[in-house]
C-alpha cells in the first residue's frame, strides 16, 4: 500500500467562523502546492493534517490512521514532520540545540545517532556551518531554514509545510526545491507558499483554495493551459481584462477571463492562472490593477 | 630526495600513531620530501584496524565536541538526581528552569522569611501568603501558552504531553520545596513542613484547572483565593497557626488529592496546557 491521505467533509470552525468546510481530498506522494489568499484556510488545512488541531466535522486518515483516536495520532506524529507558520525558540538556543531538542521528542534517545541525524537534517537546509549560532542571532531565512530542519528529522513519509520558502533567498529556495523534490519521491509533501514560482517549479499538483473550500485541485501544467490566449502585452491597461499590471519592460501585462484575438498573446505563467481563478470567484475580484 | 627509506616497522607505527613524538616528527619530515614513502603510507594506512583511524568517527567526536550544547546546571541537576540524560534535558528546557525565574522566587521568598524571622508579626503573615503560592506560580509560568506562543513543532511529536507535564511539575517541586522548607525553617514557631501541604495542593489545583483555563489564569485565581484566606484569618486571629493547624493540612492533602484525580480523568484536554516549555 502507498502512503498516503485521505480527507472526508473534512471542516473546521473557529466559533462561528467556518475556516474550512468539507474538504474531500486524497494525497498521495508527490510536492502537492496548496495556494490562496490570506484567510482561505491554507494553515487550517494544514494544521489539521498535521494532527495540530482536530476537524469539527468529517474525518481525517493519515497513513490509514485516524488522528481523533490518542494511539493512532502518536503513530501519525512518529512519521510526521511539521513545520508551522509560526515557530517560537527557546531563548539562548543554538540552531543545534533547538534541531536536538527535537529530535528528543521524537523519540531519538541515542545521543550518537541523534547528532548524527541534526547535523544531516541541519546540512540538508545549508546550516552546517552556523549551527553553533545562537538562533535569536540570525537572519528571518535563517531562522525559518531551522524551523524546517527540525520538520526534515528523520526523512518523514508525511511533510507538512506552512510556507516553508518564506523569508528565503532565492539560492537558498532553489536548493530547497531540490531537497524537497528528492523527499518528494517517497513521502507526501504538502506545502502552501504566496509565491507561485514555488509552486511551479516544484509541484505536480496544486489545490486552490478559497473562503474555507477547494476550487482547484489537479495538476499546475492543466492550470496553466486554462489560461492559454487570455494573456496578452499591451501599451496600456486593456479595460476587457480581469487584472491587469505595469511589467519591467513598461509594458502591460493583461489577465482576461475569455480569449481575446488580435492581441499580442504570451506564454501563461501559473500566477496568470491562479489570478484568472480568483478573478472568476464572486465576490472575491482582485483589485483592477495590482502592484508588480 | 635523499635514498634512504622509513623503514616498514617505522611507518606502522607511525600509522598507528604508538611512535614517540620525536620519531613522528623526524618521519613527518622525511614523508614530505618523499613520494614513496607517502604512497607507503597511504597503503600502510588503509590496512591497519578501522578502529585506529576511523576519521568519520573522530570527526564525529569533534563535532560534538563544538556543537552539542554544554548542558545547564538545572539539567546537571536533574541528571545527578537519577532522570536519564534525554528527559533531563527536556526537563530542563523548561522555561521555569531558566535561572531567572528560580532566583526571582528564591528572592521573594527570602525577604519573606527574613521579615518573619526578625519578628514582625506582619512578615510572618507575609511569609504564610507568599511561601505556599510560589511553587503553583513557577509551575504556571512554565506552561503557560501566552508565555512562549507558537509551540507547535513540539507540540506534534510523539513525546507524551501527560508524561512531559508530570516529569516539568515534579521537577519544579523538587527544586522549589526545599526552597519553601528552608526559608519555614527560619521562621520562628511553625513546624517547617507545615507550608509544605498548602503548596502541594496548590500546583494539583492549577493542574486540574488548566485543564479547562490557562494556567496563569488558573494559578491567579488559587492565589487570589489564598490571599483572600489568609486575610480573614488575620483579621480573626492573632496567631497564623490558625491556617495550617492539624485540621486544615487534612484539607489541603484532600485538596491535592482530589485536584489530581481530576487532572488524570480529564488529561485529555491538555491543550491549554503547553508543557513544552
Amino acid at each position: 500500500m502507498t502512503a498516503s491521505i485521505s480527507l472526508r467533509g473534512a471542516g473546521r470552525t473557529f466559533g462561528a467562523t467556518r475556516a474550512l468546510a468539507d474538504v474531500d481530498l486524497d494525497l498521495e506522494p508527490g510536492v502537492i502546492g496548496l495556494l490562496g489568499p490570506n484567510g482561505a484556510g491554507k494553515t487550517t488545512l494544514l494544521r489539521l493534517l498535521a494532527t495540530a488541531l482536530p476537524p469539527t466535522q468529517g474525518e481525517i486518515r493519515v497513513l490509514g490512521r485516524d488522528p481523533e483516536v490518542p494511539a493512532e495520532r502518536t503513530g501519525i506524529r512518529r512519521r510526521l514532520g511539521y513545520l508551522p507558520q509560526e515557530v517560537g525558540f527557546p531563548r539562548g538556543f543554538t540552531a543545534f540545540a533547538f534541531v536536538d531538542y527535537i529530535a528528543l521528542l521524537k523519540e531519538w534517545t541515542e545521543p550518537a545517532a541523534r547528532h548524527a541525524e541534526v547535523r544531516r537534517a541541519l546540512d540538508q537546509v545549508g546550516l552546517s556551518d552556523v549551527a553553533t549560532k545562537r538562533i535569536r542571532a540570525m537572519s528571518g531565512g535563517q531562522r525559518r531554514r531551522v524551523a524546517l530542519a527540525q520538520a526534515l528529522l528523520g526523512s518523514p513519509p508525511v511533510l507538512i509545510l506552512d510556507e516553508p520558502t518564506s523569508g528565503v533567498d532565492p539560492e537558498q529556495r532553489v536548493t530547497l526545491r531540490t531537497v524537497l523534490a528528492e523527499i518528494a519521491r517517497t513521502s507526501i509533501v504538502v506545502l502552501s507558499t504566496h509565491q507561485t514560482e514555488d509552486v511551479a517549479a516544484l509541484c505536480e499538483r496544486v489545490i486552490v483554495l478559497d473562503r474555507g473550500q477547494v476550487r482547484y485541485d489537479g495538476q499546475v501544467t492543466e492550470l496553466v493551459r486554462q489560461a492559454a490566449g487570455r494573456v496578452w502585452l499591451a501599451d496600456q491597461p486593456d479595460p476587457a481584462a480581469t487584472v491587469s499590471w505595469r511589467t519591467g519592460t513598461g509594458r502591460y501585462r493583461n489577465v482576461a477571463a475569455h480569449a481575446r484575438d488580435g492581441v499580442e498573446h504570451v506564454e501563461p505563467s501559473l500566477e496568470d492562472a491562479y489570478l484568472l481563478l480568483r478573478g472568476e470567484l464572486p465576490d472575491s475580484q482582485p483589485a483592477k490593477e495590482v502592484a508588480s | 630526495m635523499t635514498g634512504w627509506h622509513a623503514d616498514d616497522e617505522t611507518l606502522r607505527r607511525y600509522v598507528e600513531r604508538i611512535d614517540s613524538v620525536a620519531e613522528g616528527a623526524s618521519v613527518e619530515q622525511h614523508l614530505l620530501s618523499c613520494a614513496q614513502c607517502r604512497a607507503r603510507v597511504n597503503t600502510a594506512a588503509t590496512a591497519v584496524d578501522p578502529v585506529v583511524v576511523d576519521l568519520a568517527a573522530v570527526w564525529d567526536r569533534t563535532r560534538d565536541a563544538v556543537e552539542v550544547p554544554r548542558p545547564s546546571v538545572s539539567e546537571r541537576l536533574l541528571r545527578a538526581a537519577g532522570l536519564p540524560a534525554h528527559e533531563a534535558r527536556l526537563v530542563a528546557v523548561a522555561s521555569a528552569f531558566r535561572g531567572v525565574w528560580l532566583v526571582g522566587v528564591a528572592a521573594v521568598l527570602a525577604f519573606a522569611a527574613l521579615a518573619a524571622a526578625v519578628g514582625h508579626a506582619r512578615g510572618l503573615w507575609f511569609f504564610l501568603a507568599v511561601a505556599p503560592l510560589a511553587p503553583c506560580l513557577v509551575v504556571a509560568f512554565s506552561y503557560d501558552r501566552r508565555w512562549d506562543p507558537a509551540l507547535e513543532p513540539e507540540m506534534v511529536t510523539p513525546y507524551p504531553a501527560l508524561r512531559l507535564v508530570l516529569l516539568r511539575t515534579i521537577a519544579v517541586l523538587a527544586l522549589a520545596l526545599p526552597a519553601v522548607l528552608l526559608f519555614g525553617l527560619v521562621v520562628p514557631g511553625q513546624a517547617p513542613f507545615a507550608w509544605l501541604l498548602p503548596a502541594i495542593g496548590f500546583v494539583a489545583v492549577v493542574l486540574a484547572a488548566s485543564t479547562w483555563v490557562s494556567p496563569l489564569n488558573a494559578a491567579m485565581a488559587v492565589s487570589a483565593a489564598w490571599l483572600m484566606t489568609v486575610w480573614l484569618v488575620a483579621t480573626r486571629s492573632a496567631s497564623p497557626a490558625a491556617v495550617l493547624q492539624a485540621r486544615s493540612q487534612v484539607a489541603f492533602l484532600v485538596l491535592a488529592a482530589a485536584s489530581f484525580g481530576i487532572f488524570l480523568v480529564r488529561r485529555r484536554h491538555l491543550r491549554q496546557l503547553r508543557p513544552w516549555r
